[in-house]
């Protein structure tokens, strides 16, 4: 089975990048395989085949965006597993806040959709509070720190866990939840550790984030470029890179050079901070020197919580950085990721990009996208030798290069808070409301439309299902193998969920800035991300960020 | 000689007779204000068991003690009583909403508060503002607050020529006021997105492309320090300068005009009209512009967070802006009020110096 899996994936994806991923995370296809993912999950789907079939035709790919009665209608037909647990009108009298994001990519909107239909059935009322996103960090620790928590259910990445669940702030899921999600079909990488506090399951997953490597592909099958590279005497063919070492050499070999007219640019980086977001960029260059595969730690020693983000795999991916500033657009210090990736890449600008999932599911959707047809998506590119923070040598695998998707973020899930424990009705309609977001069924549509999320379930990579709703199967199917490819990656680099992850990220910003705009140096802003970091963990409390960051490593 | 008339003063009523009342029920809510504030406080201090589930209890005893001081007020000292009701309940709302969250922000100033950590609030007395003298990040900002404050002087310039020109008989007149006026009734917010997101932006920008047409290859306006810092300047004086243009334009139209037909009729030249005449008669106005729009240019903030978020390198920042990013982005609440105070306290003496200074060298000029 496994093989047949795989040498399905292979000739899906049959391309250079597909047989390097094959080759070099040969775990990563097992674990690929072990679900029985891509055919397999035809037959495991196949009683709710129909319904998964009818809500993907609304309201059909390429026929402009979901509306509310559409989030409403998907809503109503994945009532099923809560009809079935719920009597109608069981939650008469309840009344739930739930507070969530209200930007552009959806979040609240849709889950107001969504659970429209679960009010009306079970007769509970759901009071909203929507947050921007620029506003969610600063009003999350407000509210724990001040005791205030006002809100029943919780829309949350991963990060805060550290700060809720490690507070005993969030309700434990019910056994007939898990049921309920059917969570083994989470992909790999989703299940406990994370989304579990001390051995308790906390998270109903809704999204599953990674950083994957975006390109172009007509700059790398253009014949012009591939003679230019050839007669300026560059090693081996004109073609997309996959180690960072070769991102920087076509890098600055497109410096100068257009296409079609339009000038070329390499690698995006997105310079100007993003209220911490913007360090996840630097990890994803960083990963690849930084995540050795005998290590579960990257970012600090689990130890100690002494920085690595001064050791010499973080300073070469700052050095990495700063070697194609120029090569790089003139504006690029003032473009945070955002620009980077929506005003940039989308619009022409760029020929290599990493992002989250939501590039490659606007490529194609967003008005503003200009590079639908050409963008190609791959795992994080990887690096010749990495870092051995243990030994403080560098390493060459015998594998080969050595890849570590960036897992940004870990993506979204649905919480319920403690303070609906004491009233047996009120957990039961809150987790029972949160359950209805986080289905199996729903979850697909989610992947599939305009939400805000990417997949994260095994049951999402069944391409014959993206093609039934509209998508092109070569582009589906490259698109969710990068995703695939990062979940399942057996050297990926896992965000550290403790408390205050975002202080850590937004001080570190500060200080990229300043090594950007030369003022200090890669090592001496390295240095000084890693003296604010120490301050940081003082601040919060050095034992217990070391015992929490231990337990959301799984050691 | 002229005659003066005194005004009678009525003779002062006599105290109530409920005034022992007063002199009860004072003291009475005084006590109940006190035991309620100082429960809920050891409660919430982890002294005693007892106490509320929250702080609502305490303000509802302040309300009702402000409530028993007005009443007691009236009780005890009658007719003067109710005079004082004129302005009690104006102090108690300062107290309640000023004073008292002043003094709070200075206890948390002097805490180690970060929202992460799960120690709470810890008393460190002035480390946060020991942190603060070598905090690179702080000065940075202070100096750019200092460059951002001299170029009001640019500002006030072009709002007083510009106020001469609408203080002029010119065709439209009134449409250019209001046109002039414009830029004021946007949000700083609005302003940040629709010029510096969109107009500047680099690929696409209207003023990007202008400025490429007109031969500038690398319109970028906030990749280069310098230009940064005088793009945001420029965002924020377009912004502003109606407001001092509004503002001198009324004292111009304020001025006597016997003054300027006399000046006229001795020949002056419109020059000298100006400098011996205008511009000094001005000066109190000018400077009650230049003093607002410097307290308005302290509390710059919205443009840079938005455009830049401070970069590149820091180049944009404001005091505010990294306040805000101490605030919202690290949580780290003791540190970011200290910042806030300190700040606070520079403006209270740089702007009372700056009045002085102005005071004594307009009282030189007139």
């Amino acid at each position: 089975m496994h093989m047949e899996t795989h040498e399905r994936l292979l000739k899906l994806t049959a391309n250079r990048r597909g047989v390097m991923r094959g080759a070099t995370a040969g775990l990563g296809a097992a674990a690929l395989a072990a679900p029985g993912l891509l055919s397999a999950l035809s037959s495991s789907a196949f009683a709710q085949g129909g319904l998964r079939a009818e809500i993907l035709k609304i309201p059909g790919v390429g026929v402009g965006s979901p509306t509310d009665a559409d989030w409403q209608k998907v809503g109503e037909l994945c009532l099923g597993p809560t009809k079935a647990l719920v009597q109608q009108g069981e939650f008469a009298g309840v009344e739930l806040t739930f507070m969530g994001l209200n930007n552009q990519n959806l979040h609240n909107f849709l889950f107001r959709g969504f659970l429209k239909p679960w009010e009306a059935y079970t007769g509970a009322k759901i009071n909203w509070i929507d947050l921007a996103q620029a506003d969610y960090n600063a009003r999350l620790q407000q509210s724990i720190a001040t005791g205030t928590v006002d809100f029943d259910i919780i829309e949350m990445g991963a990060p805060f866990e550290g700060d809720v669940c490690g507070r005993g702030l969030a309700s434990e899921m019910p056994d007939w939840v898990k049921q309920m999600i059917e969570m083994d079909d989470y992909v790999g990488y989703l299940k406990a550790p994370v989304g579990t506090w001390g051995g308790k399951t906390y998270r109903i997953s809704i999204d599953g984030d990674c950083h994957t490597f975006n390109y172009r592909t007509d700059v790398f099958a253009d014949a012009g470029l591939a003679q230019a590279w050839k007669d300026e005497g560059h090693q081996g063919e004109w073609m997309v890179p996959i180690t960072w070492q070769k991102v920087q050499e076509v890098s600055k070999f497109l410096k100068g050079k257009s296409l079609n007219g339009q000038p070329l640019y390499g690698y995006l980086d997105p310079l100007k901070g993003w209220g911490g977001f913007g360090f996840y960029f630097l990890e994803s260059r960083a990963t690849a020197y930084a995540k050795h595969p005998d290590d579960k730690a990257w970012l600090f020693d689990p130890d100690t919580m002494k920085p690595r983000v001064n050791n010499p795999a973080f300073v070469r991916a700052i050095q990495d950085v700063l070697d194609i500033l120029a090569a790089q657009p003139n504006d690029q210090l003032n473009a945070d990721p955002g620009t980077t990736g929506f005003q940039q890449f989308l619009a022409g600008t760029g020929s290599m990009l990493s992002w989250w999932g939501d590039i490659g599911s606007n490529a194609r959707t967003s008005d503003s996208s200009v590079v639908g047809d050409v963008v190609g998506f791959s795992i994080l590119p990887g690096s010749d030798d990495v870092y051995n923070a243990k030994t403080g040598q560098w390493d060459t695998l015998a594998s080969g290069p050595n890849f570590a998707p960036n897992m940004a973020y870990i993506g979204w899930g649905v919480y319920v808070m403690a303070r609906v424990d004491a009233d047996a009705k009120l957990q039961k309609a809150a987790w029972s409301a949160a359950a209805h977001l986080g289905g199996k069924d729903i979850s697909l549509w989610m992947a599939a439309y305009p939400s805000g999320f990417q997949p994260y379930r095994n049951s999402h990579f069944d391409i014959p299902e993206w093609t039934g709703a509209g998508y092109d199967e070569a582009y589906i199917t490259d698109y969710l193998a990068s995703e695939a490819d990062s979940y399942n990656h057996p050297n990926t680099a896992i965000e550290p969920r403790i408390p205050g992850i975002f202080q850590y990220y937004s001080v570190a910003e500060d200080e990229l800035a300043k090594i950007y705009a030369g003022q200090f140096d890669a090592q001496s802003g390295a240095d000084n991300i890693a003296a604010a970091w120490e301050k940081i963990t003082d601040q919060i409390g050095r034992e217990s960020q070391i015992a929490l960051y231990k337990a959301s490593l799984g050691l | 000689m002229t005659r003066t008339v005194v005004a009678e003063v009525p003779e002062r009523p006599p105290p109530k007779r409920y005034g022992w009342a007063g002199s009860l029920l004072v003291p009475a809510a005084s006590a109940l204000f006190v035991f309620v504030a100082l429960v809920q406080a050891l409660h919430v201090a982890g002294v005693v068991s007892f106490g509320f589930a929250n702080w609502r209890p305490v303000v509802c005893a302040y309300l009702a003690w402000g409530v028993a001081l007005c009443v007691g007020q009236v009780l005890r000292r009658g007719e003067d009583g109710v005079r004082v009701l004129f302005i009690m309940p104006a102090v108690l709302f300062t107290v309640a909403m000023v004073i008292f969250p002043t003094l709070f922000g200075l206890t948390i100033a002097m805490t180690d508060w970060n929202l992460s950590s799960t120690a709470g609030r810890q008393f460190n007395g002035l480390d946060n503002f020991r942190q603060m003298l070598g905090d690179a990040y702080y000065w940075n900002a202070l100096q750019n607050m200092v460059i951002y404050s001299a170029l009001v002087l640019v500002e006030y310039t072009v709002a007083f020529g510009l106020a001469l020109l609408l203080n002029q008989q010119i065709r439209a007149r009134k449409l250019f006021r209001v046109v002039f006026l414009l830029p004021l009734m946007l949000s700083p917010v609005a302003v940040s997105w629709m010029i510096g997101k969109s107009m500047l932006e680099y690929r696409f920008g209207p003023v990007a492309n202008l400025m490429r047409w007109v031969g500038w290859d690398n319109p970028a306006f906030f990749a280069n320090p310098w230009t940064a810092r005088l793009t945001i300047e420029v965002m924020d004086a377009w912004t502003f300068i109606p407001f001092m243009m509004v503002v001198l334009l009324a004292g111009l139209q304020a001025l006597p005009k016997d003054v300027m037909e006399a000046a006229e009729v001795d020949g002056a030249s419109r020059w000298q009209t100006f400098w011996g005449v205008t511009f000094p008669l001005m000066l109190p106005v000018s400077i009650t512009a230049i003093v607002l729009r410097i307290i308005f240019k302290l509390k710059l903030a919205d443009i840079i967070i938005n455009v830049t978020a401070g970069g590149p390198g820091g180049a944009t920042d404001s005091v505010t802006s990294f306040i805000f990013r101490e605030y919202r982005d690290r949580s780290n609440v003791g540190y970011g009020t200290m910042l806030a105070f300190v700040y606070l306290i520079l403006i209270i003496l740089f702007v009372t110096g700056l009045l002085k200074l102005l005071n004594r060298w307009t009282r030189d000029v007139t």
